[in-house]
């Protein structure tokens, strides 16, 4: 499994950004992202803002649970109380384990990367592939129950083979309550990171330490 | 006096409390609102918390005189350290630096603060300038030297170190200068 | 991606970043500390209102007249609001660990949990205002604020209310939580009649929200 993690600041800017893979089950802790990959996550990241948007207002909680998907990339949100954004991109590893799961376009310009977002993301077939993965996280959350999580997504093989797992599993109970405790600590050290007087809102965090907290909480849960 | 009066004293003394995140948040908010009106020029920060601590330094010995049931003055440089550290600073900030580092004439000493509530929740401002010039916590040499010279003791005080920097302690310098004649008011600033 | 930060992280272990922040070798920082250490810490009262005294004065020094000052004030209070927000609810336990949706949920956070934590005891009163041309005015009583007990204000300055000072922290907590609003502090003792005598300094914060928040509070109420 490799991650992206951003803080999100309120004017949609981001305050920090780290990516990195699993360390459980042997995970050497690197992120397997291709360099296109890489600079896709972060458009990922951001077209999944207007859906934090949706809930924000309807939903007190903090952690949001798995709010979006872009093919195999899973996106989980926690929302902090002034409403910074922390996002969580985690996409399983692919079966071809060398690329990204993600469609390559055969040339690699940033033009057709766009467009690859803009055609495939938002409309029409987006429409149905975002709701998808929207039902199941708002479900739990009013509900309680997150029994229908696994199978709403599932459907290939990868889930059912390893499901436990964290690192293969991205809508899993377990994976749900790894990333509730990676938010969870990421936030204790945002907000000590904020208490500094020098902090002022929407300021990039660029505190070593905070890298080291964050990295500190991703191998300790994920 | 005796050290460990001195610490009992400090102990005892029944004091008005406020929650000390109010304070510790005040106290942030002061120093980045005066870097803001020096842009960031931190040597004239130092100053204007030093001058800010002086003032207070100046009332505060009322509120000790009064608290530490004491009216004696200290016999000698040696005792008022030890009621500085185990007295002043317990009421004031809640911690008690240890003393050390007396140069051998017994007019120049070192407090080393384990705990310093002020900078509880700061980092310094990563702009390469900071750590090297502001000192964060420099009101309290101005406490000191202000409630100093209204028990007639003109002192100099200055931090040598703080864990904000980078440095494995937090320790400011204080020396005596003079006892201030009595017949001579105290120098307004 | 202008907007987006030059370097992404490279995968494992903390990268030391472009920082050159030091930091000493016994890992005396924020980060190695519990947020909840000093929770309950109390200092002496004095040492506020010294603290709070020179912030006044210091202030004054820079200003013309009482409005600039308390406005000055206020700007003091607000970041200190800001951090309180997520330093308030991070301590909460999980179950009641909620951002508050609506302007109700939001003056109760203010009146109760930042109250109680700043000044020990929750404020005395919250309303609404009665007037239907301000629905979007509330208004937060507190019959002695901690901030007016110890400083003597200047007769030539009378009407200063250092009360602008958790006023900032109010609209602070107000603007973190998505609830921009102007919040001021008013005097009422006086002249509110009933009970005004017995609480000379008696302070109303008055919470005006701006339009955009009654207009979203109007559309989630529409949908639930």
């Amino acid at each position: 499994m490799s991650y992206y993690f951003a803080i999100i600041g309120t004017q949609d800017n981001p305050l920090f950004e780290y990516d990195f893979g699993t360390s459980k089950q042997g995970g050497d802790g690197m992120a397997r992202f291709t360099e296109q990959a890489r600079q896709l996550n972060q458009f990922i990241i951001h077209s999944s803002l207007d859906i934090v948007e949706e809930v924000q207002w309807t939903n007190g909680q903090m952690y949001l649970k798995l709010i979006d998907r872009f093919f195999t990339s899973y996106i989980s949100c926690f929302l902090t109380a002034s409403n910074i954004k922390f996002l969580l991109l985690h996409q399983p590893p692919s079966t071809s384990s060398s690329s990204s799961a993600l469609p390559h376009p055969s040339s690699s310009g940033s033009s057709s990367t766009s467009t690859l977002v803009q055609s495939s993301h938002h409309p029409p077939t987006s429409a149905s592939t975002s709701s998808l993965s929207v039902i199941p996280s708002l479900s739990t959350l009013t509900g309680g129950s997150n029994s229908s999580t696994p199978t709403l997504i599932g459907g290939g093989g990868t889930s059912s083979r390893t499901s436990t797992s964290i690192a293969a599993n991205p809508t899993s109970p377990q994976t749900e309550e790894a990333i509730r405790n990676f938010f969870a600590e990421v936030y204790e050290n945002y907000v000590k990171a904020i208490m500094s007087p020098f902090y002022k809102t929407n300021m990039e965090i660029r505190s070593p330490v905070f890298r080291a907290r964050v990295a500190a909480a991703g191998r300790k849960y994920l | 006096m005796s050290a460990s009066k001195a610490s009992r004293l400090g102990e005892e003394t029944r004091i008005e409390k406020v929650n000390a995140e109010l304070v510790v948040l005040t106290y942030g908010t002061i120093v980045a609102q005066i870097c803001k009106d020096f842009e960031n020029d931190y040597a004239e920060v130092n100053k204007q918390l030093d001058k800010m601590g002086y003032n207070i330094g100046l009332r505060l010995i009322e509120d000790y005189l009064a608290k530490s049931n004491t009216m004696r003055r200290c016999s000698n440089f040696r005792e008022t350290a030890e009621m500085i550290a185990k007295v002043g600073f317990k009421i004031f900030l809640n911690v008690t630096p240890t003393i050390t580092n007396w140069t051998s004439d017994n007019k120049q000493f070192s407090l080393v603060f384990d705990e310093n509530p002020l900078a509880d929740f700061v980092e310094l401002p990563d702009d390469g300038r900071a750590q090297e010039q502001l000192w964060f916590s420099n009101i309290l040499c101005g406490v000191l030297r202000g409630a100093l010279e209204m028990v007639q003791m003109q002192v100099e005080t200055h931090f040598i170190s703080d864990v904000l920097r980078g440095n494995d302690t937090t320790e400011m310098r204080v020396t005596l200068v003079r006892y201030i004649d009595d017949e001579l008011p105290p120098e307004d600033d | 991606m202008s907007n987006h930060l030059p370097a992404g992280g490279n995968g494992g272990g903390g990268r030391a970043g472009d920082s050159g922040l030091r930091y000493p070798s016994n890992g005396k920082t924020i980060y190695h500390r519990p947020l909840n250490r000093t929770k309950t810490a109390e200092l002496s009262k004095a040492a506020f209102a010294y603290l709070f005294a020179e912030m006044v004065s210091y202030a004054q020094r820079r200003v013309t007249g009482i409005q600039e000052l308390e406005k000055r004030l206020n700007l003091q209070g607000h970041p200190i609001g800001l951090k309180l927000l997520d330093l308030l609810l991070f301590r909460e336990p999980p179950r009641s660990q909620l951002r508050p949706l609506n302007i109700i949920a939001l003056l109760h956070f203010i009146k109760i949990n930042v109250w109680t934590h700043l000044f020990g005891r929750q404020a005395d009163r919250l309303e609404k205002s009665s007037n239907p041309d301000t629905p979007d005015e509330f208004m937060i009583i507190d019959n002695e604020p901690l901030v007016n007990a110890y400083i003597s204000v200047p007769k030539e300055m009378s009407q200063l209310n250092c009360a602008a000072f958790a006023a900032g922290i109010i609209e602070g907590v107000c603007d973190g939580a998505g609830f921009p609003a102007r919040v001021t502090a008013h005097t009422v003792g006086d002249t509110a009649g009933e009970g005004g005598e017995m609480w000379p300094g008696r302070t109303v914060f008055l919470v005006k929200f701006q339009p955009e928040v009654l207009e979203r509070e109007a559309l989630i109420g529409a949908k639930s």
